[in-house]
Order: C-alpha cells, then structure tokens, then sequence
C-alpha cells in the first residue's frame, strides 16, 4: 500500500448519460474499499456527488482527467456534449455499464421513434393530462432570456457511437469487485490491455461457470416464465423451458442471478466474436424449440413475452437492428457516428 | 496482416449477360472501391483466355483475391476456383457473384440490372476480403458396401459389387428378397414373367460369396462418414454384429397408396373393388374372378388412383398407365368373351416400346374413357343386385362431355405409388434429404442423380421416385459404378469447409451437439467443451447459427463474411460494428 502511495494520484472522473443512477451507486458501492480509491484517485468530477460544473470541466486542459467512468447512453444533445467533452479532456474512457457499452435498458426505447416515443408521453398515455399539447421546446424566449432544453434524439446511441472508447467494462451495473480490479490493475501502472477491451469480464459465457446442471438435451416444447415452474434450483433453466441468455452472455458478474434462482437476462454483453447478441440467442433458441409444424412451433413461440425486450434487453442500439428509423427518413441512408 | 488486393472481372456472357447490364458501368463503379487493384469485364470469363486473364493477373499484380461476376456458381465456381490454384493462389479466396440467373435473365430493365448488378459485384468484394485459405484433406476409404433394400433395385447394386470382387452387406428389412418386383405376375411392355427375371437373380444374390445378407433385418443407426461408415446389427439370436463399410446404397422402394381415402371409389366397402398389385397377385394364382368365386363379365380399370391429384400425389406415379395396359391384354387373353373398360385421365406411354404396348392394346377391343379429376372423380356405386351387373361407375366422359354409366363385375383401382413409410426413419440414418413427396433427393436432379448431399451415400430404385424395372436397374448399377470408382481411387479429397470450435471461448452449453444432422459433434466432458469431427462435419452451417457464443465458427460462411456481404448489398458505409 506504502508504495502505491507514493505515486501521484490518478485522477478519475464519473459521469452519467442517459442512465438510471444504478451505476453511480455501484461504484459508491466499493463500501470500506472507497478508502483505496480515495488513496489512489482524485475524484475532480462526479454529479451524483460532487458539485462540479460542466464550467469547471471545459475549463480543464485536454487530456488532463487520467480515468473517466462514464456511464449511461447517449439520448440527447446534452448526453452527447459530455461524451466529447470527457474524450477531449480524458486519457483513458471507460464505457461503464450496459447503457454505456451497449445502450442498455433506455436503448430498448429504439423500437419506437422519438415521435411515437412523444406521442405516447405528451398524448397518449393513460396518466397524460395536457389539454393545450404542449411538448418540450428545445428554445423558449421569456423575458428574462432564452431557455433551452437539450435536443432528444430520434435513438439512443452507445457511448462507442458517439466518440473512440478505450475500455468497456460492462454490467448493469458492473459488479463492483470487478471494477475494484479493473481500477487496481490502472493505478498500479502495469500495462494495460490493447485498446478496446471488455474488462471486468471473461471470454467464456455464463454457462461455462453457471454450477447448473447442463447436458445436450436443449429441446424446447413449452417456454415458461420462473415463476410458472417448479425450479429444481439445479438444471439449466433453458433446460427447463426458462430462457437464460447465459450462454450468449459474458461471465464475470459470478453469475449473481442464477446464484438467486434467477436466469441471466444477459447484462453483460456478447462473448467477443459476437456482433448482434440479440441475434444469436435467437438463432440458438430456435433450434431448441421442438416443433415440426408451423402451428406447433407458433404456438411454442406465443410463450415468448416481449421477444425483443427479452433478446435485445440491454443490447439494441449496438445490434444490427439498432433503431426504427423515421418514416420520413426510411428511404436514406442510414445514420452515421 | 497483408494488404489487400482484389481483382474484379464482370463477365458479358457473350450477349447473355451483357445485353441487360451495361459491364462497362458495373467496371467503372466498383473500380473505385477500397482493395480494388484490378477491375475489367472480358467477353467470355470461363473461356481459357478469360482464366490466363485472371491468372496473368494474379501474378503481375500480386492479387490475393478475386471476384468474377458472371453465372451461377454451381457452373463455374470450381473453374475460377481451380484458376487461381494455377496461379499458385488458394482456390477459397474467390467469390463469384451471379449476375446471369440473379440478374439478366430475369430482369427487364437494364438500367435497374445494371443497378443491381453493381450490388452484387459490391457484395461479393466486402465478402472476399473475409475470405481465409482452407486445405482439402485425403481419407482411405473401407472397400465393403451397405445396401439397405433387397428388391430389384438392392440387388442389382449389390450383384454388380460383389461381382467386381468387393464385400457387399444387404440388409432387407421383410422375410424375402425381391421387393414389388417379386410379387408381379407378368411385366410390360415384353410380357416377361416377373417370377423368371427375379428368382435367378434372387439365386445369384443368396449364393454370392462376396455377398453378407441380413434378413428380416433393419438398420437403426449408422455412424462415421464417407469411406468411413459403420453400424451395429442386431441379430435373431439376441448377438450384435459391427459392420464397416464405406459406402451406403440406399434401395428402400415405395409403397402402394391406399384408395380407402377415397370416398367416391368405395374402396374397402364394395368387395370386388381391387387394387393393382391385388389383381397381380390373382393373376400369379392364374384365375381372374371377383370375390363370389365367379368370372366378371365386366372389367373396369382405373387410373390416377391418388396420382396428379391435389388432394393424394400431385405427381404422376409412372407405371400405372403401363401395368393398366398390361392388366387388360392379361384379361382379353384369359377372358376373351369379356368387355373391358379403361377409365384414364391421361395414358402416359412414353417408356420404350410403351406407345406400341398402348397401340396394341386398343386394337383388342378394350374400350377407352377418358374423366378429368378436375371434374370430380368417377363414382363407383353397387347395384345391390338389381341389375345383371354387381357395379356401375358413373362419370363425364372427356370427349363427349357426357354423363356415362359403365358396368363393371370387377373394378381394378391403378394406386399411386407413394413413399416408404420408412423413409423419415431411413432418411435420418442415412443422413439423405426428402423432397416435399418424401421422396429422397438426389444431389443434383439432371447432373447427379443417384448421389445425395451426403458424401458416399447414393439413392436408386423407386425411394427416388416411381419408376418400372429396368429404370431401377440402370440406377443400381450407376450408383454401383460410382462406388466402385472410389474403391478403386482408395482415397477421397474431404471438403474443409467444415465447422470449428474455439475452446477458449465454448462455454459448454451443449446447445449444438443435438442439433448437427450428421452427428458431427460430441461434447468433451473433460474440457468442457464441444468438438466437432471434421470429416464428419458436412459444414451445413446448423451449429454455427446455432452456438450462442460465437465459439463455433462455420469455415467460409462466418457471420463476418455473410454481414459483410449483406452490408455490401445494402450500403457500401453502413459498417457492422463489433461491441
Ligand atoms: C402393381 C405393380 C405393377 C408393376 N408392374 C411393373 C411392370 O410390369 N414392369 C416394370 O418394369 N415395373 C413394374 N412395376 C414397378 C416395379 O415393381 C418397381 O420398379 C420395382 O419393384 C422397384 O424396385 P425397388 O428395388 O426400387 O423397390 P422395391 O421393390 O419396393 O424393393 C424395396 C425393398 O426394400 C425393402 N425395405 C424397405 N424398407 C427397408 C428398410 N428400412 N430396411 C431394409 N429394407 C427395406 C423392402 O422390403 C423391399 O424388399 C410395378 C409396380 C407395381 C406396384
Ligand atoms: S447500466 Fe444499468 S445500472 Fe448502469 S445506468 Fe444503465 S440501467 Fe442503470
Ligand atoms: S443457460 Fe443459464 S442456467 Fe443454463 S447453464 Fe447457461 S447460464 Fe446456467
Ligand atoms: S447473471 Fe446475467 S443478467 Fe445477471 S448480472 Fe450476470 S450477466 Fe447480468
Ligand atoms: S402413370 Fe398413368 S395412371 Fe399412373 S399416375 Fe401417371 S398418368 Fe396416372
Ligand atoms: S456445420 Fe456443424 S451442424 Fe453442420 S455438419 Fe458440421 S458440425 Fe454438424
Ligand atoms: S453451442 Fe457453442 S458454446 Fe455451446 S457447447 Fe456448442 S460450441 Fe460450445
């Protein structure tokens, strides 16, 4: 400890996108093991719980933060103004957690446009009482100046599609040991991974640690819900009709729902060659399902509530699917970074 | 990693190609692309001087890849492919995109071909850069064959074999050899005994020493692969027998439809209503007679039982017109007195010396009706012996388009001939793939018919499709031919585009080891981990869609390489990005 000590502190910064405050908390999470951040970090901006302005960080000079976590996606113009600010200002840029790495939960609002996203807010949901319409401006002239609101973009966007990531430590949240690690194996100055690494998380998917019993019996004839069996708290939950995105999804979280007689719900991320997580669990569901006729195999399907809140669950924007795009705007191409 | 150089060549087709895209235009949009080096179009690609073009290429530009946008390619893939082996380049780093069925034969507007032409070419370049170097590898092949089937068709296979000197095992699932063959009476066209061409071969097949028969014996499971098969017998006595071979011919044949589905022909309830192969075994016996013991005055035969019909087969069965013709000069012989009615849709008589049998036949006074199935099907309807006759068949005759009534002692029904009801089981066995008919698939309907999609396995006989005798024969003994060729190399080139595992990142799920059809995968208990035998492995690509974590990579069909065409297809800068 004496030694690490004597090197100067690493100054780290913490922020939020589109997020849900889960990870902010998982990294005060860290309890008693603060104390060795605090030895080893400066913390020179966190919203949750220092009061630094955005003033204060444009004021920095390039390159000057050592670490930012940054966690959350990117869903307006203001989440979008601070991916580029900390890039500029930050040497090394952590996407932390799943709505950073892969857009996460607020990505699943990609199956819907921001008009029908408005829509459903300002119109027509059972709770909205807006008899004069109003909708959020981005600009309102009062008399004292102007007011302005960030702009909501049509679709979340990870923190990769916006600026260059050095890592991705992913999780929703991160499981904090894991981050403990990741931010050890920084300060101590060893040297790092090659640039675009998952951190915190292995190669290898859930099940190759999940202690459920596995064998080559992955047939499919009824998909329940956890609740609507009788878990033997010892087969693979897929085995049992109960879909696990384990097999899709990265290890590294100690399997902490299963561990609860939960399946994993894939927070993760993809194992490393995997490009659409989503996609692949489907494919391999398929061939699990045990039906040979169309009706049959419909009727298997039916059980599947909310396929792509399910398969896409924290992974939308970074899919192939990746967005609906506005009816105006189907026929261009699509958008870029 | 080294730089990548592409040459492109757009094909004109002789004006095939070239008449509905405009090549010049496809060379000058794709000339531009990133890895490009090399892009022209050339009269005729395949032509020796379009592959010199190619392989000059290769050498003086130092190209690593090559597209040629021109046929299909199950025409010229193995051309271009062989190519740039001469060129000292490995043939897998070549990607064809067809712009001849895909595009100009089905388009009409060229200026749109063109567009789509562009697409293709795009697609097929964004592939090619994924594309890796893969070997072919030498395995022994074992010099004894299965045969599971005995009938004619079996046993010509075999006979053919063991007569070149080879081991043969003829696995027959019932008591007897012979199979429908066995159980006719006289065959068209020559009026051949049935009994006289199959027992001598029957003879032949029992005393040959280099044939095994396993009879009444069925095979439940067949492991290995091509050159390599084996599988486990068990015997009458409660003992087990392992057999190795290297090739499989399947002969499994066909079964009669069935008429009692067919309500109008009352078929089960009206007793001297028969089938075709009930009328051959009363003719083996010698004697026509209906069901009282009597001789009919009235004979009606019926075609397209269950045959080119929606609601049955949709097919034509083949041989009922011929056995029908067949059945009514065995009548006018054995009964001259009698009046003789053909009911038929269509007479298919193309066989050889089919269309003289039918000319004969209707210089015998046997009365030719024609019905149209769309028009509803013939009732068949008992007079309850208030007339001379037991029967009446009532329907509009084609020609005349009227409303006849035929009398009939005896109604023979020409029953479709329909799949084994064998053939699921012996389809999963084998390995061999169904058609919508639950006929098994040839590997190619006009270039290779009696091989399958599985290496060392080869259909013959009616499990094809309906077919007469010598038809059966001359596709046991092709398919005899085509094993005894590779006997004779003693080695087979095995394909590489097989699947792999990446153990550091299988995670043992297991999800793929159920899934392969050619139980190519098992799972290593002790590494956790799933293994696929190459050899086994047909690369179908089913586990890599299957596996979720990506550590089963389908070799020349990697998500890489189908995103990266797909991507091409649609945007040249859209880019599927890795997370
Ligand atoms: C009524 C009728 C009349 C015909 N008349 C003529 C004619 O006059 N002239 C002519 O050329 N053709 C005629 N044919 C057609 C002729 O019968 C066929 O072409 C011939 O029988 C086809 O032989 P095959 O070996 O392919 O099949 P099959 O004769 O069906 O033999 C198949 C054999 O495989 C066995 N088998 C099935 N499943 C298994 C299994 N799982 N394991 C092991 N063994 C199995 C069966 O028991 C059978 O022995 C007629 C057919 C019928 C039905
Ligand atoms: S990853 Fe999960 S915990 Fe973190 S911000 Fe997103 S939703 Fe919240
Ligand atoms: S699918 Fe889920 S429950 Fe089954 S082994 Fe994998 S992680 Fe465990
Ligand atoms: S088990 Fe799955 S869902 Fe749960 S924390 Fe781990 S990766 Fe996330
Ligand atoms: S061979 Fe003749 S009777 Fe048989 S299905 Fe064909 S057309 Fe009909
Ligand atoms: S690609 Fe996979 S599923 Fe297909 S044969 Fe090979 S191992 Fe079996
Ligand atoms: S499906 Fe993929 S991860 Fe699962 S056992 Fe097979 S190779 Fe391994």
């Amino acid at each position: 400890m004496a030694e690490r000590n004597e090197r100067p502190k690493i100054k780290l910064a913490v922020y939020w996108g589109a997020a849900c405050g889960g990870c902010c908390v998982s990294v005060l999470d860290v309890h008693e093991k603060l104390f060795d951040v605090v030895a080893n970090a400066d913390l020179v901006f966190w919203p949750i719980a220092l009061d630094i302005k955005y003033n204060d960080v444009e004021a920095m000079p390039d390159q000057d933060i050592d670490v930012t976590l940054f966690n959350g996606a990117i869903r307006n113009s203001e989440n979008k103004h601070m991916a580029r600010l900390l890039r500029q200002k930050t040497k090394i840029l952590v996407a932390y957690g799943s709505c950073a790495h892969l857009g996460g939960i607020p990505g699943l609002a990609n199956l819907s446009t921001k008009t029908e996203i408005f829509d459903r807010i300002y119109k027509e949901s059972e709770s909205t009482n807006n008899p004069n319409h109003t909708r959020p401006l981005e600009k309102y002239e009062v008399k004292e100046g102007t007011l302005t609101l960030p702009e909501f973009f049509n679709d979340v966007r990870t923190l990769a599609q916006t600026v260059d990531v050095d890592y991705y430590l992913p999780g929703c949240p991160p499981q904090t040991e894991r981050l403990l690690e990741v931010f050890m194996a920084i300060v101590s100055g060893d040297e790092l991974p090659p640039r675009g690494k998952v951190l915190g998380a292995t190669d290898k998917s859930q099940c190759d640690e999940c202690p459920r019993k596995k064998s080559d019996k992955k047939t499919i004839k009824e998909f329940h819900r956890p609740w609507e069996i009788n878990d033997d708290g010892e087969t693979c939950f897929l085995e049992q009709g109960v879909l696990c995105m384990g097999p899709a999804t990265r290890s590294g979280c100690g399997h902490r729902c299963i561990e609860v007689n939960a399946p994993c719900r894939g927070c993760y991320g993809p194992a490393p060659d995997v490009i659409d997580p989503g996609a692949k669990m489907m494919s391999s569901v398929a061939t699990m399902i045990d039906g040979d006729t169309s009706e049959t195999i419909e009727k298997i399907l039916e059980n599947v509530i909310d396929p792509a809140g399910y398969f896409y669950r924290f992974s939308m924007p970074a899919s192939i699917l990746r967005r609906k795009i506005p009816e105006n705007l189907q026929a261009q191409a699509p958008l870029q970074k | 990693m080294e730089e990548i150089k592409i040459g492109v060549y757009v094909c004109w087709c002789g004006t095939n190609i070239a008449k509905m895209v405009d090549v010049d235009q496809v060379v000058d949009q794709i000339k531009f692309l990133p890895d490009v080096a090399v892009a022209r179009n050339y009269k005729y690609m395949c032509s020796d001087p379009g592959q010199d073009m190619i392989i000059r290429d290769i050498k003086q530009h130092h190209l690593n890849r090559v597209v040629v946008a021109a046929c299909s390619p199950r025409i010229h893939e193995l051309t271009f492919r062989k190519a740039l082996a001469k060129a000292g380049l490995n043939p897998m780093m070549f990607q064809m995109a067809n712009i001849r069925e895909q595009v100009a034969w089905v388009h009409t507007d060229r200026e749109k071909a063109t567009k789509k032409a562009v697409s293709l070419v795009h697609a097929a370049i964004n592939r090619v850069k994924w594309h890796e170097s893969l070997d072919k590898r030498t395995i022994e092949v074992n010099p004894a064959t299965l045969v599971i089937g005995g009938g004619v068709a079996g046993m010509s296979a075999a006979l053919e074999i063991a007569n070149a000197g080879k081991q043969v095992y003829l696995v027959e699932k019932s008591k007897k050899l012979g199979g429908y063959a066995a159980q006719l009476d006289l065959t068209f066209p020559h009026f051949y005994s049935a009994r006289q061409l199959i027992k001598p071969m029957i003879r032949h097949v029992e005393d040959h020493k280099n044939i095994r028969i396993f009879k009444p014996m069925q095979i439940n499971q067949i492991f290995g692969y091509m050159g390599n098969f084996q599988s486990t017998l068990q015997l009458a006595n409660g003992d087990e027998t392992k057999l190795k071979f290297g090739n499989i011919i399947v002969a499994t044949g066909l079964q009669p439809f069935d008429p009692s589905e067919i309500t109008s022909y009352n078929y089960g309830k009206l007793p001297d209503v028969v089938t075709s192969l009930e009328f051959e075994k009363m003719l083996a016996k010698g004697r026509i007679e209906t069901c009282e013991g009597k001789e009919p005055k009235n004979v009606a035969i019926i075609h397209c039982v269950g045959s080119r019909n929606a609601n049955y087969h949709e097919y034509c069965s083949r041989t009922c017109c011929m056995t029908a013709l067949k059945f009514a000069n065995q009548i006018r012989s054995a009964l001259p007195e009698s009046n003789i009615f053909d009911l038929y849709a269509d007479m298919r008589s193309f066989g050889k010396g089919c269309e003289e049998l039918y000319t004969q036949t209707s210089r015998k006074n046997v009365i030719f009706l024609r019905f149209d199935q769309q028009n509803g099907l013939p009732e068949i309807r008992s007079t309850n012996g208030e007339e001379a006759v037991s029967m009446l068949i009532e329907f509009t005759e084609q020609f005349s388009k009227e409303q006849v009534e035929v009398p009939a002692d005896l109604v023979i029904l020409m029953v479709a001939m329909e799949s084994h009801a064998d053939a699921k089981d012996i389809s999963h066995i084998a390995g061999i793939s169904m058609c919508g008919n639950s006929f098994f698939i040839e590997k190619h309907p006009k270039l290779d018919p009696v091989a399958t999609t599985s290496d060392g396995v080869f259909i013959v006989g009616t499990c094809q499709a309906p077919k007469d005798i010598p038809d059966s024969i001359s596709q046991a003994k092709a398919a005899a031919a085509r094993v005894l060729a590779t006997i004779h190399v003693g080695t087979i080139e095995v394909d590489v585009i097989t699947a792999t595992v990446n153990e550091d990142i299988c995670c043992g799920c297991q999800t793929c080891v159920s899934v392969c059809p050619y139980k190519a995968i098992s799972f290593n208990k002790e590494k956790g981990v799933s293994e696929v035998n190459e050899i086994l492995c047909k690369g179908c690509g089913t586990c890599g869609s299957t596996c979720p974590t990506g550590a089963i990579r389908s070799r020349h069909f990697t998500d890489q390489q189908i995103l990266s065409q797909i991507q091409g297809l649609l945007s040249p800068d859209n880019k599927f990005e890795k997370m």
